[in-house]
């Protein structure tokens, strides 16, 4: 190692071949998950070429990362900040348009974090695209470990999750506030706390980061943007302090409310002196030079992946090579002995089994006791905001039994306090479905008959902008 | 070569659609529910809603538009004639689910610039009036409950004969409203039933006969294409500028329609010759003439257009490929074209290059259009349109061995794109093995040979880690055994990077033949763990003699598919004291349900009432 100068990087390369990466190996769509892409050009010298071969190759500058000067300088000053030994720890909140490279931009602060630290906080309110965790939680972590894979390689159980159900939260804004609220109030201020935030800057979504600001009371604002300040207004404290929120007023408002809604109520009866002062944090802008950062693959594909990263856990440690999911032996619960309620979709009860079969299910804990004085299954009236303490495929429903089967990564210990199951918007990805081998006969769920290109048969698309003539149509037909 | 015969039962096995997920667990559950939206009878119907409410909750935001909208509008007729509603509340729910049905379905039809709503109904046949009917409801004045009645009538009917007749193969409907999709299908089955006519045809009829015969065939089809090249030529002339025509000629006209429409006819009676004529020289396969009318520099070196046509000569051809260029036709086409290879192969003139940029540019835009992707051109400034609309599944096997009959320069390359789009894919092994042997084959001989573009297979193998920690046990194993050594050492001299794939696979086989014992050892095991851990929870694990593998994700031992078969009789209501309380379903028919409250008894207030006075409490 003497021979090594200090600007000398040494890169151990191991082979990645863990339970999880043959799982997703074994999966059709991802059998070539890990190749390296084409490349066009084939000037490779000989020692290149060996390097290729193990997924190493010679990258233009500005594929890299680069570090701006203002992130250098944001960077800078947080690391003080958090290795400071003064008044309180540091909370840092990041925000910014959706592919901006918040993802990035946390990995590489915490990572640094670690060098100087033993270990960082980090609060997940990005449910789209969550680093630690299947998508649609918010949820803190104990980061102990420099983070460097995408995230599906890095699924591990924080210690606080709630199960919010959805990749976005514009449709029930209220429970998501709830849910961030019940989620940092388990942050013990020890350690210094990261908090990722959701891409949506404009509209509502920049009422409910104001929200989020007043409520988290952050010590530091990360605000990123490609161009100065074009996707968002700075969030200078002096703008926070008088901007309306969602739930929340701003200074100057009048007592008229705004909204009628019982979050802004309680919210105002939790904080009761909301209107005293302008909040104190220091805002740091970052002008970001990751070319492209989060484009390169859907987020939905993300997704998917994380889920199947979280689903590779059922693998045993110790076989080399890959179990169906379909082939091991489920858990199983009495109907009466876990509560269940589907968010985000109204469902008839009588035909709620219908939307539990083979679905991605919530494990979670409410801390009521599951009272029922028949065998049916026990329905909530309403959806709570609880622990989760990990996620399942309910295997199948069994009616005459009354008994739930559940595949779940999620340890005895942890299962036998399961007494809620929460089922969201997010789906099992469809290759999990697809891809069931060795059956004889239909597999449910699945057709090849649905036929997408007759009119009606796709699913809406979201907020598509056509654009209005500017000129008459020429007709062609005559 | 295959015979017609075999060719048409390999279509056949490979037009097999892609798998993919849908909200119901089977057929039966489909039928049920499209039947019970549609029998008229209000209890059945809110049956099938209450299930759709489940499909809802399945598909999430991808739920089929469709399915969405029929639910709206009998939702609306349930509630009509429940006799629930007055008039004018009845318009307002029956306009909202027509508008919602009008926006949504045609804005799939939208395209980059707006067209009027007007003509995207023509075109999908829905009546005028409705759309006049949504205007109304949307700017104008309400209108009657008997005229929303009727459109919800008249859509719901829509809704029936374009979606749920025709979806899952369904075929159901009336003749006269087949749409395009169908009528593909049929010319494809008539295009392949006319092949297996023409081999029997010919046998029977004297050859003189038949070659006359086929002789005014290919007259025939020469003609027409002719007319439209002069067509081509002529729209050139109009604007008098090459970029502007490639524009013109994407939006294809009515004369080039007609033209198109001549050829499908055509078509039906022998596609092979017109894929001959499509080949013969001044058509696909240009003559210098022709080249030089479009502008087009012709340069001798192949590699300068990198597989490519010339973009002018591209766009003009285009219309007219896309619109002959069904599943059959394609596979036609590029067999023609790979015939036509081998017998020039050794020339080197326009024929082969165009030939075989011909078959690249086919083969990269079919890899793009059934992997989903858009085209990716240099020249950004230009539009250029997809040869292919659609997903086009091939005879892999046999264009590869087409291929492989037409050795040439190019060969490599061709194999290449064959291989990355072929389904179900070679293993690996075989196709890095098939690309090196193409390129040994083809690297030194001809005078078309290519030696820039054949580096990437012709180098040395690459040596990774666990080649070389393979070879290192292979050798400990060796001098251990002390046998077979000159073998062995032979073996590995000729090709590690084989060698190395082989020994995987023989070590994945191995495995699999351990698992099985392995797996269930550990399972045990593993189960008996769990089992403990569980002790006293109503979580239980069983380890009984379920084999599970036989059962795939959503069916249980023992459950049939039966579509009644999840259907709940008997449920209890569980609400939270410390949870906020927002919209709750609100159960219609509570008395076909148990409904306990559970901790509820004696209290005073309701839920909501208790909720009230805990968020006007002032906690200091």
């Amino acid at each position: 190692m003497a021979r090594f100068s200090p600007e000398c990087a040494v890169v151990l390369l191991e082979h990645l071949d863990t339970p999880v990466t043959r799982f997703l190996l074994s999966l059709p769509p991802l059998s070539r998950l890990f190749e390296a892409q084409k490349k066009e050009e084939s000037s490779f010298t000989t020692e290149d070429a060996v390097l290729a071969s193990v997924g190493i190759v010679k990258c233009s500058p500005d594929n890299g990362l680069l570090v701006s000067e203002s992130m250098f300088l944001a960077l800078e000053e947080l690391i003080q900040a958090c290795c400071a030994e003064d008044e309180g720890v540091p909370i840092i909140m990041v925000c910014g348009p959706k592919s901006i490279g918040k993802s990035t931009f946390n990995r590489y602060l915490i990572n640094l974090l670690l060098n100087h630290l033993p270990s960082v906080e980090y609060m997940e309110c990005d449910i789209g695209q969550t680093e630690f965790t299947p998508p649609g939680c918010v949820s803190l972590s104990h980061v102990t470990e420099p983070f460097l894979g995408p995230p599906f390689t890095h699924q591990h159980t924080p210690h606080k999750m709630v199960y919010y159900g959805q990749t976005s939260c514009e449709q029930d804004t209220e429970r998501y506030i709830d849910v961030v609220k019940y989620v940092f109030n388990s942050y013990k201020k020890e350690v210094p706390l990261v908090i990722n935030t959701m891409g949506w800057v404009k509209g509502e979504g920049l009422l409910l980061l104001t929200d989020m600001i007043r409520l988290l009371s952050p010590t530091h604002v990360v605000q990123m943007d490609v161009y100065d300040w074009k996707a968002m207004a700075p969030l200078t404290p002096e703008y926070v302090h008088l901007a309306p929120g969602l739930y929340t007023k701003g200074k100057q408002q009048a007592k008229s409310k705004q909204m009628n809604l019982s979050a802004a109520e309680s919210w105002k009866s939790s904080e009761g002196d909301e209107d005293t002062s302008v909040p104190d944090y220091k805002l740091l802008y970052i002008h970001p030079e990751f070319p492209r950062a989060g484009v390169a693959v859907h987020s939905s594909i993300l997704r998917d992946m994380s889920i199947l990263g979280y689903l590779g856990q059922l693998q045993p440690p110790d076989i080399g090579s890959v179990l169906p999911l379909h082939s091991f032996v489920p858990y199983q619960v009495p109907f009466n002995a876990v509560a269940l309620r589907v968010i985000h979709t109204d469902v008839a009860p009588t035909n709620i089994m219908y939307a539990v079969n083979a679905s991605w299910v919530g494990l979670c804990r409410i801390p009521d006791e599951i009272r029922c004085q028949t065998d049916g299954p026990v329905l909530l009236t309403q959806t709570p905001v609880c622990d989760c303490l990990g996620f399942g495929i309910v295997r199948g429903v069994e009616m005459e039994k009354k008994l739930y089967h559940v595949l779940t990564p999620v340890p005895p210990e942890n299962l036998r306090l399961v007494n809620c199951l929460l089922l969201g918007n997010i789906a099992i990805p469809n290759c999990v479905l697809v891809s069931q081998e060795g059956i004889e006969g239909e597999i449910p769920y699945v057709t090849s008959e649905y036929n997408y290109n007759i009119l009606g048969s796709g699913k809406l698309k979201k907020k598509k902008r056509f654009k209005k003539r500017e000129y008459t149509y020429q007709c062609d037909y005559t | 070569m295959a015979g017609g015969r075999q060719w048409l039962s390999g279509t056949r096995r490979w037009l097999k659609p892609l798998r993919t997920v849908v909200a119901w667990r089977g057929r039966a559950e489909w039928d049920q529910v499209m039947v019970g939206l549609y029998c008229g009878d209000g209890r059945l119907q809110q049956e099938a809603l209450d299930r759709v409410s489940a499909w809802k909750s399945r598909y999430g935001p991808k739920m089929p538009l469709a399915v969405d909208c029929t639910a709206e509008l009998i939702r609306c007729k349930v509630l009509d004639s429940s006799g629930r509603l007055r008039s004018h509340e009845l318009i307002l729910s029956y306009g909202l689910a027509l508008v919602r049905f009008v926006n949504l379905i045609t804005e799939r039809k939208q395209k980059m610039v707006s067209i009027p709503l007007r003509q995207l109904a023509i075109e999908v046949d829905i009546p005028i009036w409705v759309v006049d009917l949504r205007h109304e409801l949307t700017h104008g004045k309400l209108p009657r409950l008997a005229l929303c009645r009727k459109g919800c009538d008249v859509v719901l009917d829509w809704l029936r004969k374009t979606y749920w007749s025709r979806q899952l193969g369904n075929n159901l409907c009336e003749e006269s409203e087949e749409e395009e999709e169908e009528e593909e299908e049929e010319q494809e089955a008539m295009e392949a039933n006319t092949e297996l006519d023409n081999d029997t045809w010919e046998v029977q009829t004297p050859q003189h006969e038949a070659c006359q015969k086929h002789k005014e065939f290919h007259e025939k089809v020469r003609d027409v294409l002719i007319s439209y090249k002069d067509e081509q030529f002529r729209v050139m002339q109009t604007v008098q500028s090459v970029s502007k025509s490639r524009e013109l000629w994407s939006n294809s006209s009515s004369e080039v329609d007609w033209i198109l429409a001549q050829i499908k006819d055509l078509m039906q009676e022998n596609r092979e010759t017109v894929a001959e004529v499509l080949l013969s020289d001044g058509f696909l396969i240009p003559t210098v003439d022709c080249l030089k009318m479009l502008n087009i520099k012709y340069e001798a070196n192949k590699e300068v257009w990198q597989f490519r046509i010339p973009q002018t000569f591209y766009c003009f051809w285009q219309p007219l490929l896309t619109g002959l260029l069904s599943r059959s036709f394609t596979q036609t086409l590029i067999d023609k074209m790979f015939m036509k290879l081998k017998e020039c192969s050794d020339s080197s003139e326009l024929r082969p290059q165009f030939l075989i940029n011909w078959i690249s540019e086919m083969l990269t835009s079919i890899a793009r259009v059934n992997s989903g992707k858009k085209r990716r051109r240099g020249n950004k400034r230009v539009y250029v349109k997809e040869l292919f609309l659609q997903k086009v599944p091939l005879q892999w096997i046999r264009l590869t061995e087409n291929c492989l009959e037409a050795p040439c320069w190019a060969t490599p390359h061709l194999l290449q794109l064959i291989l990355t789009s072929m389904r179900p894919r070679l293993p690996r092994s075989s196709r890095k093995n098939l690309l090196y042997l193409t390129s040994i084959y083809t690297e030194g001989g001809g005078p078309l040979s290519s030696p820039g573009l054949l580096s990437n297979y012709s180098e040395q193998p690459i040596y990774t880690i666990e080649s070389l920690q393979w070879r290192a046990r292979q050798e400990n194993q060796v001098k251990n055994e002390g046998q077979a050594a000159e073998n062995q050492e032979d073996v590995l001299e000729k090709d590690d990077g084989l060698e190395e794939v082989e020994e995987e696979e023989e070590e994945m086989v191995t495995e699999t033949n351990h698992l099985e014992g392995l797996a269930h050892s550990d399972n045990v095991v593993a189960i008996a763990e769990k089992k403990a851990a569980l002790q006293g929870s109503a979580w239980q694990i069983t380890g009984d003699e379920i084999q599970w593998k036989d059962f795939p994700l959503g069916k249980l031992p023992g459950q049939t598919d039966d579509p009644d078969g999840l259907m709940l009789d008997n449920y209890s209501m569980m609400s939270l004291l410390d949870q906020p309380v927002r919209d709750e379903w609100k159960s219609p028919n509570t008395n076909s349900a148990e409904l306990n409250i559970p901790v509820t008894g004696g209290l005073l207030w309701t839920q909501n009432d208790f909720h009230k006075i805990k968020s006007g409490l002032q906690l200091f």
